[in-house]
């Protein structure tokens, strides 16, 4: 006999996020690091942003992290690196 | 990020061998086969929630994800609840739902932790849960799905799948479910939700972020200081020592020991605090900190930050000389132990 069941999931809301648009260029632009506070994360970055340095000219213009790995970043840590760098360097990693 | 909840979508099928096999199609279950949540059933769930089926009861911070009252409902259908269990499915939801729980990061991490679950109160018997012998084990309904419950959820409709979302390196065996209730009849002590500010007669439930079961074994002393080492040797452990929380589900034989000299429930948490501890370079020679962090060798590190990060309760078979002792999560504090009334609101 046929019968109906619920779906169990639920839908992630509409939120209009979108990604960031494609840099033009990489040349001298200012960068912003954001750590998760796991062992060697500022090492990765900070070698990451060399690599950036290296090629492009790019400056570390600003650091900024979160004391807990699994908690989300603040609001206003992300609205200040975005108002201050032209793009940012973070890594997920345990 | 606003958050709103679609109606709910309904599925056909020819049977319910066949929405039982959906389900798994799905990528809906914990790989034990579930019930098929029909209108039926979960209207049956639903009608024990005191609440609108639309209600959202807990938000997943990353992405907005609503689960309302109705898909716990449909979720609780699919672990094997009874009707009755239902209320405290919704209250453990809430106490999931609680920023300082941190279930996102609890489920996600690589710690592979599961909401442990312990329900104190009259309820535990209405329902008829298990706080004796086997109590972490199988074979209780109540318990069994009532933990499978949040699980599914945390699957469902926070999508937190194993490989994706969730990244547990190891997880263990509560991840199916980790539901107990406190045996207030041989504790020598207050209940648990009384020791928590819950009045006596309202029941609660309290969810722990949990990495694993420790077992302590002691059959042999029955010098309640001497007994308490034991539990705080396991609590030392190189492998589980953090600054986070900790559960001590104590066996009636154990309790009545350490009770035996006027020990009580503060004191027995003092003890362990103290004892549960190894000095800073113990950690420095197992590579669990770094060799230039700050601190002397012989500084104490204490697992736990108080005597009441320690939570303390009786549960187990009224023989045999064993404990458990459950670690928290993280290598730190991220996630903290939340205790919700269940069906009622104390400070509405």
């Amino acid at each position: 006999m046929a019968i109906r069941i619920f779906d169990p999931t639920a839908d992630a809301p509409e939120t209009g996020n979108r990604p960031a648009p494609r840099l033009a260029r990489l040349d001298g632009l200012r960068i912003g690091l954001f750590t998760n506070s796991k062992v060697n994360a500022d090492l990765l970055l900070r070698e990451t942003a060399a690599l950036f340095a290296e090629r492009h000219g790019c400056t570390v213009v600003a650091k900024e992290g979160k004391p807990n790995a699994s908690h989300i970043a603040g609001p206003q840590v992300l609205e200040r690196l975005a108002a201050n760098v032209d793009f940012m360097i973070t890594a997920v990693g345990d | 990020m606003t958050t709103t909840t679609a109606a709910p979508r309904l599925h056909e099928l020819a049977d319910e061998g066949s929405a039982i096999d959906f389900c798994y199609e799905q990528g809906w279950t914990d790989g034990l086969p579930v019930v098929p949540p029909t209108e039926a059933r979960v209207e049956a769930t639903l009608a024990w929630a005191g609440r609108p089926p639309e209600e959202v009861v807990a938000t997943h911070p990353p992405t907005g994800r609503a689960c309302t009252v109705h898909a716990a409902a449909v979720n609780a259908v699919m672990a094997g609840c009874l009707p009755e269990y239902f209320p405290v499915v919704v209250a453990a939801l809430e106490a999931l739902n609680d920023p300082d729980y941190a279930f996102h990061g609890s489920s996600a991490s690589t710690g592979g932790s599961a909401p442990l679950l312990i329900v104190s109160g009259p309820i535990a018997d209405e329902i008829g849960m298990n706080s004796g012998v086997n109590v972490f084990g199988s074979g209780n309904r109540a318990n069994a799905t009532i933990g499978r419950a949040i699980r599914l959820i945390l699957l469902n409709v926070f999508r937190m799948t194993p490989a994706i979302a969730d990244r547990s390196t190891t997880g263990w065996p509560g991840k199916y479910s980790a539901c107990i209730a406190e045996d207030e009849s041989r504790s020598p002590w207050e209940p648990l939700r009384v020791a928590l500010g819950i009045p006596e007669e309202v029941s609660a439930v309290t969810v722990f972020a949990a990495s694993g079961f420790h077992n302590i074994e002691n059959h042999y002393t029955n010098d309640p200081e001497a007994l308490l080492s034991t539990f705080a040797d396991s609590m030392r452990s190189l492998g589980a020592l953090s600054a986070g929380q900790s559960v001590i589900v104590m066996s009636p034989e154990h309790a009545q020991i350490a009770a035996s000299r006027g020990f009580t429930r503060p004191d027995v948490q003092e003890y362990l605090y103290a004892h549960a501890w190894r000095p800073r370079g113990d950690l420095r020679r197992a590579g669990k900190i770094p060799a230039d962090a700050p601190g002397a060798d012989d500084e104490p590190v204490h697992r736990g930050l108080s005597p009441n990060d320690i939570l303390l309760l009786v549960a187990g078979g009224e023989a045999g000389g064993h404990s458990a002792f459950i670690s928290s999560w993280s290598r730190g504090r991220g996630s903290l132990f939340q205790t919700k009334p269940i069906g009622v609101c104390l400070d509405c």
